[in-house]
Protein backbone atom coordinates (compact mmCIF):
# COMPACT_ATOMS: atom_id res chain seq x y z
CA UNK A 1 0.00 0.00 0.00
CA UNK A 2 1.73 3.51 -1.26
CA UNK A 3 1.01 6.68 0.51
CA UNK A 4 -1.43 7.60 -2.39
CA UNK A 5 -3.28 4.47 -1.73
CA UNK A 6 -4.00 5.35 1.70
CA UNK A 7 -4.80 8.78 0.74
CA UNK A 8 -7.69 7.44 -1.48
CA UNK A 9 -8.82 4.78 0.96
CA UNK A 10 -8.89 7.23 3.70
CA UNK A 11 -10.71 9.65 1.70
CA UNK A 12 -13.32 7.52 0.14
CA UNK A 13 -13.79 6.22 3.89
CA UNK A 14 -15.54 9.28 4.58
CA UNK A 15 -16.93 9.72 0.97
CA UNK A 16 -15.06 13.16 0.63
CA UNK A 17 -12.24 13.85 -1.71
CA UNK A 18 -9.18 14.13 -0.73
CA UNK A 19 -7.97 17.84 0.78
CA UNK A 20 -5.95 20.20 0.05
CA UNK A 21 -3.44 19.53 2.65
CA UNK A 22 -3.83 15.74 1.18
CA UNK A 23 -3.26 16.67 -2.77
CA UNK A 24 0.03 18.84 -1.62
CA UNK A 25 1.27 15.55 0.45
CA UNK A 26 0.97 13.58 -3.00
CA UNK A 27 2.42 16.50 -5.26
CA UNK A 28 5.95 16.87 -2.95
CA UNK A 29 5.85 13.00 -3.03
CA UNK A 30 6.05 12.79 -6.54
CA UNK A 31 8.23 15.86 -6.73
CA UNK A 32 10.58 14.08 -4.89
CA UNK A 33 9.93 10.92 -6.73
CA UNK A 34 13.68 11.13 -9.37
CA UNK A 35 15.49 11.11 -6.06
CA UNK A 36 14.21 8.60 -3.60
CA UNK A 37 14.76 6.20 -7.28
CA UNK A 38 17.91 7.08 -7.38
CA UNK A 39 18.35 6.37 -3.42
CA UNK A 40 16.67 2.89 -4.58
CA UNK A 41 19.49 2.68 -7.02
CA UNK A 42 22.23 3.42 -4.31
CA UNK A 43 20.48 0.77 -1.41
CA UNK A 44 20.13 -1.75 -3.94
CA UNK A 45 23.80 -1.69 -5.39
CA UNK A 46 25.07 -1.55 -1.89
CA UNK A 47 22.76 -4.49 -0.60
CA UNK A 48 24.49 -7.33 -0.70
CA UNK A 49 27.64 -5.78 0.68
CA UNK A 50 25.24 -4.87 3.54
CA UNK A 51 24.25 -8.25 3.96
CA UNK A 52 27.89 -9.87 3.76
CA UNK A 53 29.66 -7.72 6.37
CA UNK A 54 26.80 -7.05 8.47
CA UNK A 55 26.71 -10.72 8.77
CA UNK A 56 30.78 -11.24 10.01
CA UNK A 57 29.69 -8.25 12.51
CA UNK A 58 26.74 -10.15 13.69
CA UNK A 59 29.07 -13.91 13.59
CA UNK A 60 31.53 -11.94 16.26
CA UNK A 61 28.90 -10.42 18.39
CA UNK A 62 26.69 -13.33 18.63
CA UNK A 63 28.66 -16.50 17.29
CA UNK A 64 26.50 -19.46 18.73
CA UNK A 65 23.81 -18.65 16.16
CA UNK A 66 22.23 -21.28 13.16
CA UNK A 67 23.31 -19.45 10.74
CA UNK A 68 26.62 -20.05 11.81
CA UNK A 69 26.41 -23.24 12.69
CA UNK A 70 28.30 -24.52 9.82
CA UNK A 71 25.12 -25.62 8.02
CA UNK A 72 25.35 -24.11 4.64
CA UNK A 73 21.43 -24.03 4.07
CA UNK A 74 20.99 -22.27 7.52
CA UNK A 75 23.78 -19.78 6.37
CA UNK A 76 22.24 -19.27 3.39
CA UNK A 77 18.77 -18.61 4.21
CA UNK A 78 19.29 -16.43 7.20
CA UNK A 79 21.44 -14.52 4.20
CA UNK A 80 18.61 -13.91 1.51
CA UNK A 81 15.98 -13.14 4.81
CA UNK A 82 17.94 -10.33 5.67
CA UNK A 83 18.41 -8.96 1.91
CA UNK A 84 14.70 -9.78 1.57
CA UNK A 85 14.72 -6.88 4.28
CA UNK A 86 16.62 -4.32 2.84
CA UNK A 87 14.45 -4.90 -0.30
CA UNK A 88 11.45 -4.43 1.44
CA UNK A 89 12.60 -1.17 2.72
CA UNK A 90 13.75 0.08 -0.83
CA UNK A 91 9.70 -0.71 -1.83
CA UNK A 92 9.19 1.81 1.19
CA UNK A 93 11.30 4.30 -0.59
CA UNK A 94 9.42 4.14 -3.53
CA UNK A 95 5.95 3.85 -2.21
CA UNK A 96 6.65 6.86 0.87
CA UNK A 97 5.34 4.64 3.66
CA UNK A 98 6.25 1.70 5.87
CA UNK A 99 3.44 -0.41 4.72
CA UNK A 100 5.41 -2.53 2.25
CA UNK A 101 7.37 -3.33 4.95
CA UNK A 102 4.56 -3.77 7.00
CA UNK A 103 2.54 -5.77 4.92
CA UNK A 104 4.90 -8.27 3.59
CA UNK A 105 7.74 -8.40 6.07
CA UNK A 106 6.55 -7.51 9.74
CA UNK A 107 3.03 -9.21 9.82
CA UNK A 108 3.70 -12.63 11.58
CA UNK A 109 7.64 -11.97 11.31
CA UNK A 110 7.66 -13.08 15.30
CA UNK A 111 5.12 -16.42 14.77
CA UNK A 112 7.57 -17.42 11.95
CA UNK A 113 10.70 -17.33 13.96
CA UNK A 114 9.53 -19.03 16.39
CA UNK A 115 8.27 -21.58 14.34
CA UNK A 116 11.49 -21.87 12.72
CA UNK A 117 12.81 -21.81 15.71
CA UNK A 118 15.28 -18.90 15.62
CA UNK A 119 15.77 -16.76 18.95
CA UNK A 120 14.63 -13.55 18.26
CA UNK A 121 17.12 -12.04 20.27
CA UNK A 122 19.51 -12.90 17.88
CA UNK A 123 17.91 -11.68 14.47
CA UNK A 124 17.78 -8.45 16.95
CA UNK A 125 21.11 -7.77 16.96
CA UNK A 126 21.65 -9.12 13.33
CA UNK A 127 19.37 -6.31 12.35
CA UNK A 128 21.04 -3.83 14.53
CA UNK A 129 25.01 -5.02 12.89
CA UNK A 130 22.92 -4.09 9.59
CA UNK A 131 21.88 -1.32 10.66
CA UNK A 132 25.15 0.19 11.85
CA UNK A 133 26.80 -1.66 8.37
CA UNK A 134 24.31 0.21 6.51
CA UNK A 135 25.21 3.73 7.82
CA UNK A 136 28.67 3.13 7.03
CA UNK A 137 28.37 2.22 3.00
CA UNK A 138 25.42 4.66 2.06
CA UNK A 139 25.82 8.01 1.92
CA UNK A 140 24.66 10.41 4.53
CA UNK A 141 21.44 11.01 1.74
CA UNK A 142 20.64 7.87 1.58
CA UNK A 143 21.25 6.45 5.05
CA UNK A 144 18.87 9.36 6.45
CA UNK A 145 15.89 7.65 4.29
CA UNK A 146 16.65 3.98 5.18
CA UNK A 147 17.95 4.20 8.90
CA UNK A 148 14.46 4.60 9.89
CA UNK A 149 13.08 1.77 8.17
CA UNK A 150 15.93 -0.38 9.93
CA UNK A 151 14.52 1.24 13.56
CA UNK A 152 10.82 -0.07 12.41
CA UNK A 153 12.27 -3.62 12.11
CA UNK A 154 14.19 -2.83 15.47
CA UNK A 155 11.51 -1.47 17.12
CA UNK A 156 9.11 -4.28 15.75
CA UNK A 157 11.25 -7.74 17.12
CA UNK A 158 12.61 -5.79 20.70
CA UNK A 159 8.46 -3.94 21.72
CA UNK A 160 6.03 -6.21 23.19
CA UNK A 161 4.13 -5.70 20.23
CA UNK A 162 0.01 -4.66 20.28
CA UNK A 163 -1.55 -6.80 22.86
CA UNK A 164 0.76 -4.80 25.38
CA UNK A 165 -0.97 -1.81 23.84
CA UNK A 166 -4.57 -2.65 23.85
CA UNK A 167 -6.72 -1.21 25.87
CA UNK A 168 -9.05 -4.00 25.62
CA UNK A 169 -11.82 -2.61 28.40
CA UNK A 170 -12.12 -2.36 32.18
CA UNK A 171 -8.89 -3.70 33.80
CA UNK A 172 -8.11 -5.03 37.06
CA UNK A 173 -7.22 -1.74 38.67
CA UNK A 174 -10.53 -1.34 38.69
CA UNK A 175 -12.15 -2.11 41.95
CA UNK A 176 -14.62 -4.68 41.28
CA UNK A 177 -18.12 -3.35 43.07
CA UNK B 1 -7.42 -1.81 -5.12
CA UNK B 2 -4.34 -1.12 -6.86
CA UNK B 3 -2.48 2.09 -7.48
CA UNK B 4 0.38 2.66 -9.72
CA UNK B 5 3.04 2.13 -7.32
CA UNK B 6 1.32 -0.78 -5.14
CA UNK B 7 1.13 -2.76 -8.63
CA UNK B 8 4.62 -2.34 -9.32
CA UNK B 9 5.99 -3.67 -6.38
CA UNK B 10 3.82 -6.21 -5.72
CA UNK B 11 4.85 -7.55 -9.50
CA UNK B 12 8.17 -7.59 -8.26
CA UNK B 13 7.58 -8.86 -4.28
CA UNK B 14 5.89 -11.97 -6.03
CA UNK B 15 9.03 -12.14 -7.59
CA UNK B 16 11.40 -11.55 -4.68
CA UNK B 17 13.64 -9.42 -6.96
CA UNK B 18 14.14 -5.21 -6.74
CA UNK B 19 12.20 -2.89 -9.20
CA UNK B 20 13.74 -3.55 -12.16
CA UNK B 21 14.87 -0.79 -14.43
CA UNK B 22 11.14 -0.94 -16.72
CA UNK B 23 9.39 -0.67 -13.80
CA UNK B 24 11.31 2.27 -12.33
CA UNK B 25 10.85 3.94 -15.77
CA UNK B 26 7.12 3.39 -15.27
CA UNK B 27 7.23 4.97 -11.63
CA UNK B 28 9.47 7.80 -12.63
CA UNK B 29 6.47 8.60 -15.30
CA UNK B 30 3.87 8.28 -13.09
CA UNK B 31 5.59 10.18 -10.49
CA UNK B 32 6.20 12.93 -13.19
CA UNK B 33 2.51 13.04 -13.92
CA UNK B 34 1.92 13.52 -9.85
CA UNK B 35 2.10 17.15 -9.86
CA UNK B 36 -0.59 17.13 -13.07
CA UNK B 37 -2.67 14.63 -11.33
CA UNK B 38 -2.85 16.53 -7.80
CA UNK B 39 -4.12 19.50 -9.46
CA UNK B 40 -6.56 17.86 -11.43
CA UNK B 41 -7.75 16.29 -8.50
CA UNK B 42 -7.91 19.76 -7.03
CA UNK B 43 -9.70 21.93 -9.21
CA UNK B 44 -12.31 18.54 -9.76
CA UNK B 45 -13.23 18.70 -5.92
CA UNK B 46 -13.66 22.63 -5.72
CA UNK B 47 -15.94 22.11 -8.55
CA UNK B 48 -17.83 18.75 -7.90
CA UNK B 49 -21.32 20.27 -7.97
CA UNK B 50 -20.72 22.10 -10.88
CA UNK B 51 -19.82 19.47 -12.58
CA UNK B 52 -22.13 17.25 -11.96
CA UNK B 53 -24.67 20.12 -12.56
CA UNK B 54 -23.52 20.69 -15.89
CA UNK B 55 -23.83 16.93 -16.73
CA UNK B 56 -27.16 16.50 -16.07
CA UNK B 57 -27.84 19.63 -18.07
CA UNK B 58 -25.99 18.89 -20.45
CA UNK B 59 -27.20 15.12 -21.19
CA UNK B 60 -30.27 14.17 -19.05
CA UNK B 61 -32.09 17.04 -18.37
CA UNK B 62 -33.78 17.51 -21.54
CA UNK B 63 -35.13 14.46 -22.01
CA UNK B 64 -37.96 12.08 -22.02
CA UNK B 65 -36.10 9.94 -19.31
CA UNK B 66 -37.13 13.38 -16.84
CA UNK B 67 -40.49 13.44 -17.97
CA UNK B 68 -43.68 11.72 -15.99
CA UNK B 69 -42.91 7.89 -16.28
CA UNK B 70 -38.84 8.34 -17.11
CA UNK B 71 -36.03 7.03 -14.88
CA UNK B 72 -35.65 10.12 -13.25
CA UNK B 73 -38.98 11.25 -12.65
CA UNK B 74 -39.98 11.98 -9.33
CA UNK B 75 -37.62 13.91 -7.30
CA UNK B 76 -36.28 10.99 -5.73
CA UNK B 77 -35.28 9.29 -8.52
CA UNK B 78 -33.51 12.79 -9.63
CA UNK B 79 -31.59 12.76 -6.83
CA UNK B 80 -30.84 9.41 -6.92
CA UNK B 81 -28.84 9.81 -10.31
CA UNK B 82 -27.39 13.14 -9.06
CA UNK B 83 -25.51 11.04 -6.32
CA UNK B 84 -24.46 8.27 -8.22
CA UNK B 85 -23.00 10.59 -10.79
CA UNK B 86 -21.17 12.34 -7.61
CA UNK B 87 -20.07 8.89 -7.32
CA UNK B 88 -19.05 8.20 -10.14
CA UNK B 89 -16.82 11.53 -10.40
CA UNK B 90 -15.42 11.03 -6.95
CA UNK B 91 -14.41 7.74 -7.74
CA UNK B 92 -12.70 8.32 -11.68
CA UNK B 93 -10.90 11.12 -9.74
CA UNK B 94 -9.68 8.68 -6.95
CA UNK B 95 -8.67 5.93 -10.03
CA UNK B 96 -7.16 9.17 -11.83
CA UNK B 97 -4.98 9.89 -8.69
CA UNK B 98 -4.04 6.27 -8.30
CA UNK B 99 -3.14 5.62 -12.24
CA UNK B 100 -5.32 2.69 -12.40
CA UNK B 101 -8.68 1.90 -12.60
CA UNK B 102 -8.92 -0.99 -10.22
CA UNK B 103 -11.01 0.86 -7.70
CA UNK B 104 -13.64 1.42 -9.93
CA UNK B 105 -13.76 -2.49 -10.54
CA UNK B 106 -13.97 -3.34 -6.85
CA UNK B 107 -16.00 -0.24 -5.53
CA UNK B 108 -17.91 1.04 -8.07
CA UNK B 109 -18.92 -1.58 -11.19
CA UNK B 110 -19.24 -4.46 -9.44
CA UNK B 111 -22.49 -5.63 -9.25
CA UNK B 112 -23.45 -1.96 -10.73
CA UNK B 113 -25.32 -3.31 -13.62
CA UNK B 114 -27.48 -5.89 -12.18
CA UNK B 115 -28.13 -2.93 -9.71
CA UNK B 116 -29.48 -0.82 -12.51
CA UNK B 117 -31.38 -3.31 -14.36
CA UNK B 118 -33.51 -4.49 -11.59
CA UNK B 119 -34.25 -1.33 -10.68
CA UNK B 120 -34.98 -0.23 -14.37
CA UNK B 121 -32.20 2.30 -14.59
CA UNK B 122 -31.24 2.56 -18.24
CA UNK B 123 -28.19 1.94 -18.70
CA UNK B 124 -27.72 3.86 -22.04
CA UNK B 125 -28.83 7.12 -20.54
CA UNK B 126 -26.09 6.40 -17.72
CA UNK B 127 -23.59 6.37 -20.21
CA UNK B 128 -24.38 9.01 -22.27
CA UNK B 129 -24.05 10.82 -18.78
CA UNK B 130 -20.85 9.64 -18.10
CA UNK B 131 -19.39 10.71 -21.55
CA UNK B 132 -21.23 13.99 -20.95
CA UNK B 133 -19.02 14.22 -17.70
CA UNK B 134 -16.01 13.23 -19.83
CA UNK B 135 -16.70 16.37 -22.10
CA UNK B 136 -17.33 18.63 -19.21
CA UNK B 137 -14.30 17.96 -16.93
CA UNK B 138 -12.02 18.13 -19.89
CA UNK B 139 -13.19 21.66 -20.21
CA UNK B 140 -12.98 22.41 -16.87
CA UNK B 141 -9.43 20.79 -16.59
CA UNK B 142 -7.53 21.19 -20.16
CA UNK B 143 -6.82 18.93 -22.88
CA UNK B 144 -3.87 17.01 -20.84
CA UNK B 145 -5.78 16.33 -17.56
CA UNK B 146 -8.83 15.73 -19.38
CA UNK B 147 -7.58 12.82 -21.71
CA UNK B 148 -5.98 11.12 -18.00
CA UNK B 149 -9.52 11.84 -16.73
CA UNK B 150 -11.49 10.37 -19.71
CA UNK B 151 -9.64 7.11 -19.52
CA UNK B 152 -11.66 6.52 -16.70
CA UNK B 153 -15.02 7.66 -17.65
CA UNK B 154 -14.20 5.48 -20.46
CA UNK B 155 -12.99 2.73 -18.18
CA UNK B 156 -17.03 3.32 -16.14
CA UNK B 157 -18.77 3.09 -19.35
CA UNK B 158 -16.92 -0.06 -20.68
CA UNK B 159 -18.07 -1.49 -17.18
CA UNK B 160 -21.26 -0.49 -17.04
CA UNK B 161 -22.85 -1.65 -20.83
Amino acid sequence: MSLIKQVILNADEELRYPTPGELRMIQTFCQSGAERIQLVKQLEAKAPTIVEKGTRQFWKICPRTPSNSGNRIKTASAKRDVGWYIRLISYCLLAGNDRPLQEIGLTGMKDLYANVGIPLTNILQYMRCLKAEAIKQLDAATAEEVIPYFDQIIQYIALPGPPYFINDGVGESIPVV
Amino acid sequence: MQDAITTLINTSDTQGKYLDESSLNNLQDYFRSGELRARAAMTISANASTIVTRTTAKSLLYTDITAPGGNMYTCRRYAACVRDMDYFLRYATYAMLAGDPSILDERVLNGLRETYNSLGVPVGATVRAVQAMKEVTTEMLGADAGKEMGLYFDHICTGLS
